[in-house]
């Protein structure tokens, strides 16, 4: 069993009297992908986001890589080794797609001001070293080879879900927060994006922890080490997919009482 | 290696990240830097003045169209911080005991323009400081803010009062020198204004292309995913505010060789409207929207200028007693300048610059016709 590399510690979160999260506390272990599931409403997103920093948890803590991060930015979550992907896209859609998984390496490159405004010698090889970099690891891993040069906001769907995962990825992170990644895909994108999760998770350059929130319970449970399950904001089950399914609290929380087979959307 | 970029292909990163990167391209280039240098030989000087009054727009709009086009921080104050870099480079050539090397050698104005640039830039940050807080509308009020106490008080109330000059200070001739070039005549003010707009825009290019411009471009476009993606949003928008103070200084610093002098009409609250209204008729977010419309609308308001000159004179000529009908139509070249605001967002909502991309685009793939992307 590896090393715990994000923790969270009994974390409340509230919006005026309207209790979030309730006492949650879980590990999530180096290497492994960790799922939060629940039905809708249950807290997941806002557990993300108070990993990620956008909120801050009433009470509780938050420990990564050894470090408590429950007070930090998220610009100096991501510093160190942090990265996300949203339920919502939230892309520059201004920007074309390699200009935006450029910005994923934002923090990788050192020019400030004055070089970047000479942009010769070591700004202009430091562009080309990390354009090489997304152009034959991430662009390549992700097959967006076709669309690299397009504006994002015309881009479809299921392509501007994969250009945030290259995005994410292009800052390098330890842990990878991953807000629900297949809603809106289509089959073959699904299992795409499947295949995607698992390349990350298991190649040898990247060996991403994955901190998975999703609604498709056949990918769920065939990609997860662990499983997490929130309902109304508390915890109710944690342990491996097959646990958590024979579990009678989750079937209660998603099929109500009646006990039915609990099975993927196919 | 084709004429037409269409069917391009490049064979290495470097290749990709140059500027001018077909042979048609640099040759464009190379024409336009052409026409540019022979201008004062084939123009009077009438119209090399609007040439250096569009390159004086361009610099100063340059600021403008970092914080709205690229960071999306909308600023309607921007006449203050040329003002800055105006008194600031005017006041350090009157006051400063320059040794008489720096003189001699034309070094003074110089490192006025970059004082200029440097102090403009901190006072554009100190009102740029809200933006931590505060978007939008609310930033429009307090970049306005930074108009009303730059100009009418601290600039006119207590800078101007210096050495009881009263409002005006005057600059002694032989002060704007670069070098072993005084800049003293239309043709070297053009000169002038043609490699400080050359510089300003090449290290706009620059910035906006490498990790400084995405950061920016990011926080217009989604703040909340920059910061996720580890932009410290706070220090990159101030970052914008400081460069665009410094080009705001450097505009005010140049202007200062044409006119000789400097006083508060010249940074009203016009002027910062003015160059809001340059960039949306020429495009936001682009410098070649910058120039487009800056040229376009210093050219218009010239042509107005002559429209109503000849047209008064030739009233004066038929009856002499209806000069007083000129004052009636002289203020028409202010109010054409909101009816091409208006007609550009109506009809052309990206700008002059939308038009030439498509423009580009379609003789790139001539003659196919297809939409190419």
């Amino acid at each position: 069993m590896s090393e715990v590399i994000l923790e969270a510690k009994n974390v409340f979160l509230s919006f005026r009297g309207v209790a979030a999260l309730s006492n949650v506390s879980f590990e999530v272990r180096r290497g492994e992908i960790f799922s939060i599931i629940g039905p809708n409403g249950a807290g997941k997103t806002c557990m993300m986001n108070c990993i990620n920093g956008l909120y801050n948890p009433k009470q509780g803590r938050l420990i990564f890589k050894g470090t408590d991060i429950t007070k930090m930015s998220p610009h100096r979550r991501a510093a160190m080794g942090l990265s996300r992907t949203f339920q919502k896209i939230e892309l520059f859609g201004g920007m074309t797609v390699l200009d935006n998984i450029r910005l994923g390496r934002h923090l990788h490159l050192t020019s400030g001001v004055l070089s970047s405004c000479i942009y010769w010698g070591k700004t202009s090889r430091e562009e080309i070293e990390h354009r090489r970099f997304i152009e034959e690891e991430i662009i390549d891993l992700l097959e967006i080879e076709a669309v690299r040069n397009e504006v994002t906001g015309m881009l479809p769907y299921g392509l501007q879900k994969r250009i945030e995962l290259a995005r994410a990825l292009a800052l390098k992170p330890d842990v990878i927060l991953l807000d629900e990644p297949l809603a809106g895909l289509n089959l073959e994108e699904v299992e795409d994006m499947a295949r995607f999760i698992i390349d990350i998770n298991e190649d040898k350059q990247w060996q991403v922890t994955c901190v998975l929130v999703e609604h498709d319970m056949g990918v769920v449970m065939d990609l997860s080490d662990r499983v997490m399950t929130l309902n109304f904001g508390v915890k109710i089950a944690e342990g491996t997919p097959s646990e958590v399914q024979e579990n009678p609290e989750v079937i209660k929380a998603y099929l109500g009482e009646v006990e039915d087979l609990y099975v993927s959307r196919r | 290696m084709s004429y037409l970029p269409c069917g391009t292909y490049f064979e290495s990163y470097a290749d990709d990240h140059k500027w001018w990167r077909t042979s048609f391209i640099q040759g464009k280039m190379i024409f336009m830097l052409v026409v540019l240098a022979i201008l004062p030989y084939v123009v009077d000087s009438q119209w090399l003045s609007v040439a250096y009054t569009i390159n004086y727009y361009i610099l100063a709009g340059l600021g403008v169209q970092l914080l709205i086009g690229y960071c999306g921080q909308i600023t309607l104050g921007h006449a203050a911080f040329v003002a800055v870099g105006g008194y600031t480079c005017a006041m350090m050539l009157l006051l400063v005991p320059w040794p008489q090397f720096m003189v001699d050698g034309g070094l003074a104005y110089p490192v006025t323009i970059v004082c200029a640039g440097l102090l403009a830039g901190a006072w554009s940050v100190l009102f740029g400081l809200p933006s931590a807080r505060v978007k939008g509308f609310y930033l429009i009020m307090t970049t306005m803010a930074a108009q009303w106490i730059t100009v009418p008080l601290v600039i006119t109330q207590y800078v101007a009062q210096i050495g009881g000059r009263g409002q005006a200070f005057a600059i002694p001739p032989d002060m704007i020198k670069i070098g072993p070039w005084v800049i003293d005549t239309d043709t070297k003010i053009y000169y002038f204004s043609v490699v400080l707009v050359g510089i300003c825009l090449l290290a706009m290019g620059n910035m906006v292309r490498s990790k400084l411009g995405r950061a920016w471009i990011a926080i217009r476009d989604n703040d909340i995913a920059a910061e996720t993606m580890g932009v410290n949003i706070v220090v990159y928008k101030l970052i914008a505010f400081w460069v665009a103070g410094f080009f705001a200084g450097v505009a005010g610093a140049f202007y200062l060789s044409a006119l000789f002098f400097v006083s508060p009409e010249h940074y009203e609250w016009f002027f910062s409207l003015l160059w809001v209204g340059i960039i949306l008729i020429g495009g936001v977010g682009s410098i070649q929207g910058l120039v487009f419309g800056a040229a376009f609308v210093v050219i218009v308001f010239k042509l107005l200028e002559i429209a109503v000159m000849s047209a008064s004179s030739a009233l004066m000529a038929i009856n002499p007693e209806l000069g007083w009908m000129t004052t009636k139509f002289i203020f028409f070249k202010e109010a054409s300048f909101g009816l091409a605001i208006i007609l550009f967002l109506i009809y052309e909502p990206n700008g002059l610059s939308y038009r030439y991309w498509q423009l580009k685009n379609y003789f790139n793939l001539w003659p196919f016709s297809y939409t190419g992307k």
